[in-house]
């Protein structure tokens, strides 16, 4: 909101220069954005707080500068002049809509120019001067924060105001020369035939005041907030006196802010009212609860040590009403501007605004041991973030709002989904239930950016019909990492991110991890697919991701390969503590063996085997390449890895281990009709 | 057969010295030391001397040896350094780029999470989650935002599809702000409790360089018998001066929300210009960076808490807004691009 400082200093006289005045409203609550200079004035725009509405006008900000610098308030007097018993025809149809309504017909006035001084003042805070009417009911507005509308009286088909609804499909034509189309949840003001204003927001082009006009019919009402709010927005109009309605205009004032238009029409433009209508739908007089704090209670919470009496100026400038001389407790009651002051705390923090929150004291609180146990992953997360970056992968946070066609797109469509009702664009229909297309969607702008190596993990949600659920997820496209002395610049692969993915579990002390062979899958290629598992439990999945389903992403050259990993399950399953197992102090035996099995014996099985043979002293099996080629039978695979013995107790000899292996050599010939090479 | 031991001992010092490399030194040795060398020889035919020669002789030749022992050993020390100095030109270059694990790097916004709530874990403060998905409840009435009040409106959060399924007529929305956290966490604990939320936030705006329709946001809340405004001032200021620097200026500027009471948004003098004003503080010297202030009682009532028995505090603040102050990044949309050019720069 703009203020003129002259406009200003017609209520509170002051001396301080404009800055130190913006910086002590500001600190009271009242922030001033800008302070710039027009013609012999200065204005201020200020940013005010939605509970303030009495603060709205000039003289609202006045009472502020005159509690902050402890100054007399000076409100103009209206004389109220006798109303006129012939009633203006009005009549609320919507009384949800309209709490209060005052029409008054004015006859006979003469519409030129306003007064210099008003104009002035109007076009300091970019208000247009346009003629006395209409200047004097901005003048109105500004000054007291009552929004009023002059509808030209003869213009009025019927001479009849009604407050109603629109009807489905009516139009206006508004002062802004824009037809618009109205609906049933806008609130207008109507003649017996059409609608003249939408209610609160702006007037009609046909009724408005203009030269020619004799006699006017003024308006000064009370609309409901939230009508007015839903109309001017979907109306797509902000108007001062929309934006004064949607935050609440004081239903006592609607009168004495008549009044002084009145007396200021009558002033400027001869007019003569000769006809008054205040329709008043609530109780008219409500008057506000007394709240007693105690002195202490104020002390308490603000850590400060202030006197009765500086609290009772302070609520004074203010216009509270305070009783009694208690020098211990104060008996307060709110002006009826105030609508935002309820309860002791309200008042507590008009005095320590006022004092200016810097000028109260400071003090380290004690704080005392929290007893909640934290119901979350960070600890996990964090340690997992370490074990992930140590190994070269950067984080990515990704939106969680998604496009539901992009889980078409990765062949997802089968995902129960979580639907946002109001989403601005389509990218925000849906709460992700996965999080490969949030991974597709960032490794295509990398690769479209000429980035095409990636290792990226995001520590993320899914969105489910049974709740929030906390996953990692990882990603790696492109060639890995180079090293210089043997120029391989080869692709990365499935082993480049179960690699990692091994590394994490086996550091998080995830038991009895496991990749096993997965079935089909509707986003991995067929055989190239693994369930993760810790013992029975599944915990994830990875592979690579079908070509069909990238081609649809418009990735057309890279492969990539995609792994997830549940929180909540992987949490369940980790070992918390490192067990302790003493080294060794005999030498260890290593055998090395060299196989050729069927193509569809997994490295698993042959593991398994061993250990279950070798139990008592196989300590270690290290892979050491998979091969195909002239020397390996058609169908087969050629195995090596070696076998490592030990015992803790006593060192093994060549015999003893030699018929261990030859044992576990010979199950594999039976077992899996190995080849021993 | 007789030696002429000073003979020896000056040829054998002579060819010492012409020792130049490796190959040279063993020459040397299978010359002198062999099994069919000097020394062998020498020995080998002690046997055919008299008896009464024999000692002397004996004697002249293992000074001999010891003498040829030493040489070598002196001739070894200056080849090797020799061969050291020349290796050390040219052998490898060290310019050349070393071959190491590439280290990953969280996102910024974690790391700025960590940060802030690191620092009010030093302070005392413990992490909580808190869900995303909430009902009209959690978000805003229990928290005394009226029924009408416009942050309700779908403008400004957006709703979903689904109800909630313990009272089907409220709605259930995507958390706006953090603060839903402070009634989740009382609901469930009793004071005294000195918790921050950090989460992600959800907002229907028009994305743009300082809006993004998601967000995060770190909630804290202290609650026990005394806490007064003077800790708000006094926990707040601390946490700036870690979190920014030590000699950062502040300011407590009274303002409105309607969990809070008094409620106060904190600035801190602007990075850029310290303080004079520019475009990056809209000429005002100052940078918004928090909402804080005393828990209403209102919110109290909402959760059940004796009435009076407690106080408490609480503040709010935007991550990617401090994030961006702090590294001074113009565009909110970059932190969701996740372009791995900005990612590896934190």
């Amino acid at each position: 909101m703009k203020i003129s400082l002259n406009w200003l200093k017609d209520y509170i006289k002051f001396n301080i220069p404009v800055e130190k005045l913006a910086h002590r409203l500001t600190m009271a609550g009242m922030e001033i954005e800008k302070i710039h200079s027009v013609d012999e004035d200065v204005v201020l725009e200020l940013e005010i707080t939605p509970n303030r509405s009495d603060c709205l006008n000039v003289i609202g900000i006045a009472r502020e500068v005159s509690a902050v610098l402890n100054k007399t308030l000076i409100i103009p007097k209206v004389r109220k002049r006798r109303l006129p018993s012939a009633k203006a025809d009005v009549a609320i149809l919507d009384r949800e809509g309209c709490l209060r309504y005052i029409g008054a017909l004015i006859k006979n006035v003469s519409v030129g120019k306003a007064p210099d001084s008003m104009a002035k003042r109007l076009s300091a805070i970019g208000l247009r001067p346009i003629n006395n009417i209409v200047d004097i009911t901005n003048f109105c507005l500004m000054e007291t924060g009552q929004p009023m509308h002059a509808f030209d009286y003869d213009k009025l088909i019927g001479g009849k105001i009604v407050v109603r609804r629109a009807r489905q499909g009516e139009k206006i034509v508004t002062i802004d020369g824009v037809e618009r189309v109205l609906d049933t949840s806008i609130l207008v003001i109507a003649d017996t035939k059409r609608p003249v204003a939408v209610a609160g927001v702006m007037g009609g082009q046909d009724t408005e005041v203009t030269e020619k006009t004799k006699n006017i019919l003024l308006e000064s009402a009370c609309f409901d907030p939230v009508l007015v709010r839903r109309g001017a927005r979907k109306l797509g109009l902000s108007t001062d006196s929309s934006y004064r309605f949607e935050r609440g205009v004081n239903i006592q004032m609607v009168e004495g802010a008549a009044h002084r238009a009145i007396a200021l029409i009558r002033e400027f433009s001869q007019g003569e009212t000769t006809h008054w209508t205040d329709l008043f739908l609530t109780k008219r007089k409500i008057s506000k609860s007394e709240i007693s704090i105690k002195i202490q209670q104020v002390n308490d919470l603000l850590g400060s040590q202030l006197t009765y009496s500086r609290c009772k100026t302070i609520l004074k400038r203010l216009e509270f009403y305070v009783k009694g001389e208690n020098r211990d407790t104060l008996h307060v009651q709110a002006p009826d501007f105030r609508g935002d002051i309820e309860r002791e705390v309200d008042v507590i923090e008009e005095i320590g605004r006022v004092i200016g929150y810097d000028n109260l004291p400071m003090s380290l609180p004690q704080i005392t041991v929290t007893h909640l146990n934290p119901r979350n992953n960070r600890q996990l997360k964090k340690e997992m973030r370490d074990i992930l970056n140590a190994q070269g992968f950067n984080e990515i946070i990704t939106y969680t709002l998604i496009n539901s066609q992009s889980l078409e797109k990765t062949k997802q469509a089968a995902l129960k989904r979580i639907r946002v009702k109001n989403p601005l664009t389509q990218d925000q229909e849906i709460m992700r239930p996965d999080l490969l297309p949030s991974f597709l969607d960032i490794a295509l702008s990398n690769i479209n950016r000429g980035q095409k190596n990636m290792r990226l993990y995001e520590l993320g949600k899914k969105y489910l019909p049974e709740g929030e659920k906390e996953f990692l997820a990882m990603i790696v496209t492109g060639l890995k990492a180079s090293d210089w002395r043997n120029f391989s610049k080869g692709k990365m692969d499935f082993f480049d991110i179960k690699g990692p993915a091994s590394v994490l579990m086996e550091r998080l002390r995830v038991k009895k991890a496991s990749f096993e062979d997965a079935a089909e899958s509707p986003i991995y290629e067929p055989g190239r697919a693994a369930v993760i598992k810790a013992g029975q439990t599944v915990l994830g999945d990875a592979g690579q991701i079908k070509k069909e389903i990238l081609k649809k992403w418009d990735i057309k050259f890279e492969d990539i390969y995609f792994l997830q990993l549940s929180l909540t399950e992987l949490a369940k399953e980790r070992q918390l503590t490192a067990g302790f197992e003493p080294i060794s102090e005999y030498p260890a035996i290593t055998r090395d063996v060299s196989l050729a099995v069927k193509e569809d014996v997994s490295f698993a099985q042959i593991e398994k085997t061993a250990f279950q043979l070798g139990a008592k002293f196989l300590k270690e099996i290290n892979f050491m390449e998979v091969y195909r080629g002239e020397k390996i039978p058609q169908g087969y695979k050629g195995l090596s890895f070696s076998l490592r013995y030990q015992s803790s107790r006593r060192t093994l000899t060549e015999e003893e281990i030699g018929e261990v292996h030859a044992t576990i050599c010979q199950s594999y010939i039976d077992q899996t009709r190995a080849i021993i090479r | 057969m007789g030696w002429d031991f000073n003979e020896l001992r000056q040829k054998v010092q002579e060819e010492a010295k012409g020792i130049q490399d490796i190959q040279g030194l063993e020459a040397f040795r299978i010359k002198y030391l062999g099994r069919k060398g000097l020394i062998q020889g020498i020995y080998a035919s002690l046997a055919t001397l008299p008896k009464e020669e024999k000692p002397a002789v004996g004697k002249r030749a293992n000074d001999l040896r010891s003498l040829i022992t030493r040489e070598m050993e002196e001739r070894k020390k200056a080849v090797e350094s020799s061969l050291q100095s020349k290796k050390r030109k040219g052998d490898i270059d060290v310019s050349l780029p070393g071959v190491g694990q590439e280290f990953g790097r969280s996102h910024i916004l974690t790391q700025v999470i960590d940060e802030i709530c690191g620092t009010f874990e030093n302070l005392g403060f413990i992490v909580h989650e808190s869900p995303e998905i909430e009902t009209e409840f959690y978000n805003f009435t229990a928290l005394n935002i009226p029924i009408d009040h416009p942050s309700r409106d779908a403008f400004d959060t957006f709703y979903l599809e689904q109800k909630d399924c313990q009272n089907p007529d409220r709605n259930v929305l995507l958390r706006s702000h953090t603060s839903p956290g402070q009634i989740r966490i009382m609901e469930t604990a009793k004071p005294p409790l000195a918790v921050v939320v950090p989460g992600k936030v959800y907002r229907p705006d028009a994305v743009d360089a300082s809006h993004s329709f998601m967000f995060h946001q770190i909630e804290g809340l202290l609650v026990d018998k005394d806490v007064k405004f003077s800790h708000l001032k006094g926990l707040l200021s601390e946490f700036c001066r870690r979190f920014f620097s030590e000699d950062i200026k502040m300011r407590f500027r009274p303002h409105f929300f309607p969990f809070t009471e008094p409620s106060a948004e904190v600035d801190i003098s602007c990075y850029i210009c310290g303080g004079k004003g520019c475009s990056v503080c809209g000429r005002k010297g100052w940078l918004e960076i928090l909402g804080c202030g005393m828990v209403h009682p209102k919110v109290f009532e909402a959760v059940n808490y004796p009435k009076g028995k407690y106080t408490g505090l609480a503040f709010g603040m935007g991550v990617e807004r401090v994030a961006m102050l702090k590294y001074g990044i113009h565009d909110i949309r970059i932190f969701y691009e996740n372009d791995i050019r900005f990612l590896k720069q934190f």
